[in-house]
């Protein structure tokens, strides 16, 4: 009889300490849990916070790349345009002959240099004014 | 005063206290299996956790798209300069 009692007290403390124990190591465990799905949250929210301006972004940048990477063409047409209206071409130019004097002998100035002007005062000599005011 | 069980009543008792001992084996067994579950879940939560760490810092830098976004404006403005010199040198080239 009192093998039994005992064995039943025994039972009864087995189960409710066995469950006592059992959930506060599964309590401990779930509430680490909870914080790091906490965390977890949080760190979604900043992600979709820092990936909120980029579709907005990336369209204005594909946009303005696809206008510049339409226009690049164009400009090297009009630099090989240019290149092209620039370079030197000798076929272009017509043949010319050699250079030559403007005029035949030069005429010398030495003499009306000095004041020798055995021809008189000519107007072309570019005597000085004196010399035409004394030929006059 | 003396409680005197028949044979029965103490075979029952018996039956009784032995079934108590299974139902404990047996709640030790499921609760065992349940801790292991929830470690697997913890250790698979701080995993998650890593990763989203790892994804919010390649994310942290995104707000320069919109730096980004006027360079590239800038480069359209400096082209369209560029369509417009070019267009002025062509036209003196070609008279």
């Amino acid at each position: 009889m009192n093998t039994l009692i005992v064995l039943t007290v025994v039972d009864i403390v087995l189960l409710i300490a066995g469950l006592a124990i059992y959930l506060w190591i599964v309590g401990t465990q779930l509430t680490r849990v909870a914080t790091n799905l906490e965390e977890c949250n949080q760190l979604v929210q900043a992600v979709g916070r820092n990936a909120a301006d980029i579709e907005g972004n990336l369209e204005h940048i594909n946009r303005t790349g696809g206008v510049v990477a339409g226009a690049l063409p164009l400009l090297y047409g009009m630099a090989e345009s240019i290149v092209v209206g620039a370079t030197y071409d000798p076929s272009k130019v017509a043949a010319r002959g050699p250079a030559l004097p403007a005029s035949g002998r030069r005429r010398s100035r030495l003499h009306e240099g000095v004041g020798y002007l055995p021809d008189g005062p000519v107007e072309s000599a570019h005597a000085p004014r004196a010399d035409r005011a004394e030929s006059a | 005063m003396i409680f005197a069980l028949t044979d029965t009543q103490e075979n029952l008792w018996w039956t009784a206290i032995i079934a108590g001992f299974v139902v404990v084996l047996a709640v030790a067994a499921l609760l065992t299996i349940l801790v292991l579950l929830v470690r697997t879940i913890d250790r698979r939560v701080v995993e998650i956790k890593a990763t989203l760490t790892q994804a919010e810092a390649n994310t942290a830098d995104a707000a320069l798209l919109d730096t980004t976004a006027a360079g590239v404006d800038l480069v359209l403005a400096e082209g369209l300069e560029h369509h417009l010199f070019l267009g002025r040198v062509l036209g003196k080239v070609r008279s």
